[in-house]
């Protein structure tokens, strides 16, 4: 009995060790985009000029203007068509719906370095180029799996009788969707849509080989100043960027549990 | 009296309008470049720069005949063993304890602090390494306050760096899979284990380890496939000693420039990582 | 309000036939039970006369107008789902109200009929209540409630009390049949429970392997089954499988037993005799020798105290037979006990083998 007690609370110290060695990095470097000193020197002194000269950059401002914009955009289109594209894996049974159903992973699976060089050599073949195009493009590839994914698993909840019922009193097609079914996967929808953002929001890789100069994403351009050198400046942007892309997390994981609903 | 149900239901015609937005934008955006990056591997010149092209395995012959490709994949493929090793070693007591120690609401909060960070941006994320790393960072620092004598800690820009900043990257998926997992294993098997007079060690050997192999193995390919492809993880803790595979495929496109190359060798990377699924999925169907 | 007509109703799943040439006729206003075993296709014909599944060959007609390839939102039916089905985000108003809304109905008339449709089910005062809020019977009430608001030709109720405990499945037969004779719609409702099929229908339809095996009233089905099948399901039967000699069979020890109901049938032919537990009387004496009553002697194997009645098991050359007794207060007979069996041949139904 006295072990278990012990070694319960030794795992419960191993499991705070682990959390620090995931925020402590996170938490110094929040720390020192408040920090006076440009070279990341103590003792600490507070400051918040680093966040205002972002205000100046405005390379980093147009870049995150890119950025959320073709977040949203991917979000809605994920969205519709994510959606869209499970209710039909929900209510229909037909042939190669099972391939279907897998073709959703190798955009998951893949490493985005393959895909994001695979899409550069094929935009640039048929035509499409680098840019923001090119890169919504990419985005919305990467996080529609995802969404069907979600999306799904919340219809898995649902039970088709109410679709049936719904008809059975008079209700179209698009009646039983709007007034019945969606409204039971709305938290998956949501979820969904969230998951859409954070991907497109965060991503790297793919944006990084779709780019060009001016057209870019913040990431892109963070990656670009860490590699002309570090800058309290860069540490006051990704803080904010962490910051809002942990808060979406946060969001999403109220609306969807992970491992299902309850 | 379920035929009726499944057969009112009934059709690829109506399924065919709602999926075909969707796998349309899949097609165009992943399936067809995937496609054209193996056809352009086997080319000398991008079509369209106007230059002459011809067919060719030279891409390929690149990679066999020059010994550095080679050793570059297999550094990569070494990269990816150690990182998820660690990954395991770290991950699965930390995902044993969440699913067998914690309860309630604290294990549910410190599961999502777990698995918070891994969708958060990682490139921030590694970056953030650079502040705690570096000479005169906060690990040197820390470390100098602590020792009696002075010592000079500056791991930045070297191949553990490399390996912190990608286990720090991964190591949530690794807690995730196991232990998902890991809380669906009965408590009763373990004390049934334990009334059979097996020790806690054997009770871990020979039922815990096994039912969680899954968790383990999904874990390990989710964390091997895109470590076995990162480049920008070498490339901001690694600098000159983090030149990988995956670095030189970025090479031959942002700098370089020859993409036929390039091509070649994600097809390569590609070739390697669906083999590695391939191996790892049969474990992961019995548990899905 | 309207009648159903199934005419010649086939329906097939791959090589499995679900529905082999089914007529059958629901007049106006009556109350039918389609009975069966699991996989019978009562319930896929219920389908077909909803609309959510359209048949292979065939017609569906409601109040004279062919249907068959109408979908079910077009077909103006109210259904109630096993599982109720009632829609979890909407209020037990909304649940009544949504087929009157999507009718695009005026708000005003929607609460009216609404209130009054909640009122019929005795529920005028939950409107507000979401459906996790019910009781199962209650549940049960929102869907009738839902399925009735919009004045529909038919009411099609598939197992509608199967999710109840027993003691609320009674209430609810009774409730059921009040609201259906209260409104007057045809009604068409599936089942394997044979007592409820008994109890609450004026007709009654047996379905096997997706063939209907007997269509009539309760009452016929059960005095006169045409089939070993339909004698069997609905209700208990003692068979006797034998030749047929005109108007009864001899068995294979030679025992002639007659019988009154059924259609006469070529001597020599295999058939059967049915008789119910319940028309036959046990004693242990001979008695009077009248030639006219089917007579057989056996020995009790086990008895079955039920309160209100017993049940004998009597062993006969083989075969064990059952016989059921009201308890008047006369002593019980012993197991083991020799028995002698008589029954009118008025009880008994001879039925042409196969």
């Amino acid at each position: 009995m006295m072990t278990t007690r012990i070694l319960e609370w030794l795992g419960r110290i191993y499991v705070w060790l682990l959390l620090a060695f995931l925020y402590l990095p996170i938490i110094i470097m929040a720390l020192m985009s408040f920090n006076a000193s440009p070279f990341y020197q103590l003792p600490f002194e507070w400051t918040t000029d680093w966040y205002a000269s972002l205000w100046q950059n405005d390379q980093l401002i147009s870049a995150t203007w890119n950025s959320l914009k073709i977040a949203v955009i991917t979000t809605i289109i994920c969205v519709v068509l994510g959606t869209t594209a499970s209710l039909a894996l929900f209510r229909y049974e037909f042939r190669g719906k099972k391939l279907l159903q897998a073709l959703l992973f190798p955009p998951i699976a893949i490493p985005w370095l393959i895909t994001g060089t695979a899409m550069l050599i094929f935009f640039f073949g048929v035509g499409i180029g680098r840019g923001l195009f090119a890169i919504l493009l990419g985005h919305v590839a990467l996080a529609l799996p995802y969404v069907i994914v979600v999306v799904s698993a919340r219809l898995q909840t649902f039970a088709p009788e109410l679709e049936e019922a719904a008809r059975s009193l008079g209700a179209n097609q698009w009646q039983v969707t709007n007034r019945v079914t969606l409204p039971w996967i709305m938290p998956g929808v949501i979820a969904g849509g969230l998951f859409a953002f954070a991907v497109s929001f965060d991503q790297f890789v793919v944006s990084y080989f779709l780019s060009t100069p001016g057209q870019t994403t913040l990431p892109v351009e963070i990656y670009a100043a860490i590699r002309k050198g570090f800058t309290p400046e860069i540490n006051a942007v990704s803080t904010i960027i962490i910051v809002v892309s942990m808060a979406l997390m946060l969001l999403t994981a109220r609306f969807f549990k992970f491992g299902g609903e309850k | 009296m379920a035929e009726g149900a499944a057969a009112s239901r009934g059709g690829l015609g109506k399924a065919l309008p709602l999926l075909a937005p969707a796998y349309l934008w899949l097609t165009v955006a992943i399936f067809l470049p995937l496609s054209a990056m193996v056809f352009f591997s086997f080319m000398t010149d991008l079509p369209l720069t106007g230059k002459p092209w011809a067919f060719t395995l030279g891409n390929y012959a690149a990679f066999f005949s020059q010994s550095l490709y080679l050793t570059l994949l297999l550094a990569s493929l070494r990269l990816g063993l150690e990182v998820t090793l660690w990954c395991v070693v770290i991950g699965y007591p930390a995902a044993y304890v969440l699913a067998k120690v914690l309860k309630g609401r604290s294990r549910e909060a410190i599961f999502l602090l777990v698995i918070l960070p891994f969708w958060s941006n990682g490139l921030v994320r590694i970056f953030s390494w650079a502040m705690v790393l570096r000479e005169g960072g906060i690990l040197d620092a820390a470390l100098n306050a602590v020792l009696p004598f002075k010592i000079n800690i500056d791991l930045m820009y070297s191949y553990p760096a490399v390996i912190i900043g990608l286990v720090h990257s991964y190591v949530p998926y690794m807690v995730l899979t196991c232990y998902l997992t890991l809380q669906a294993i009965d408590d009763s098997l373990i004390e049934a284990g334990r009334s059979l007079g097996a020790s806690r060690l054997q009770v871990l050997k020979r039922v815990i380890i096994p039912l969680s192999m899954p968790g383990l193995v999904a874990g390990a390919a989710l964390i091997f496939v895109p470590v076995v492809g990162s480049f920008m993880e070498p490339r901001i803790l690694g600098g000159r000693t983090g030149t990988f595979y995956g670095t030189v495929i970025e090479d031959q496109f942002v700098a370089v420039f020859n993409w036929p190359l390039g091509a070649a060798l994600s097809f390569i990377l590609l070739a390697v990582v669906l083999v590695i699924l391939a191996v790892a999925s049969p474990v992961l169907r019995r548990a899905a | 309000m309207a009648g159903v007509t199934v005419s010649n109703v086939s329906r097939s799943f791959g090589a499995h036939k679900a529905l082999d040439d089914v007529s059958i006729d629901f007049a106006d206003g009556g109350f039918y039970a389609l009975l069966g075993p699991s996989g019978s296709g009562k319930t896929t014909l219920l389908r077909q006369i909803a609309g959510f599944d359209f048949p292979d060959t065939g017609r569906i007609s409601i109040g004279g107008e062919s249907v068959e390839r109408v979908p079910v939102e077009k077909r103006r039916i109210g259904m109630v789902f096993q599982n109720y089905a009632l829609f979890p985000n909407m209020s037990v108003a909304d649940n009544v109200a949504f087929g009157l809304s999507v009718r695009g109905e005026a708000k005003t008339v929607i609460a009216t009929e609404v209130q009054r449709a909640l009122d019929l089910v005795q529920l005028g005062k939950l409107g507000g209540r979401k459906p996790h809020q019910l009781s199962g019977g209650q549940r049960q009430r929102v869907a009738l409630a839902r399925a009735i608001v919009t004045k529909p030709r038919v009411l099609l109720l598939d197992e509608p009390l199967g999710a109840l405990d027993k003691a609320l499945r009674v209430d609810m037969q009774i409730e059921l049949k009040r609201i259906q004779r209260e409104i007057g719609i045809t009604t068409i409702f599936v089942t394997h429970d044979q007592e409820e099929a008994l109890t609450m229908s004026d007709r009654i339809g047996i379905l096997r392997d997706g063939r209907l095996v007997q269509e009539g009233p309760p009452e016929e089905i059960y005095d006169r089954p045409k089939s070993e099948f339909a004698a069997t399901f609905l209700g208990d039967a003692n068979i006797f499988r034998g030749d047929a000699t005109g108007n009864g069979i001899r068995l294979a020890d030679g025992t002639a037993i007659a019988a009154g109901v059924g259609d006469r049938l070529a001597a020599g032919a295999k058939a059967s005799c049915a008789v119910r537990p319940e028309r036959i009387r046990i004693a242990t004496d001979a008695g009077t020798t009248d030639s006219n009553i089917n007579t057989l002697k056996g020995q009790v194997s086990k008895r079955i105290f039920a309160g209100n009645n017993s049940t004998y098991f009597v062993d006969r050359a083989g075969q064990t037979l059952k016989v059921i007794v009201q308890n008047t207060g006369a002593d019980l007979l012993a197991e083991g006990q020799d028995v002698v069996l008589r029954w009118s041949p008025e009880s008994t139904v001879l039925i042409a083998a196969g």
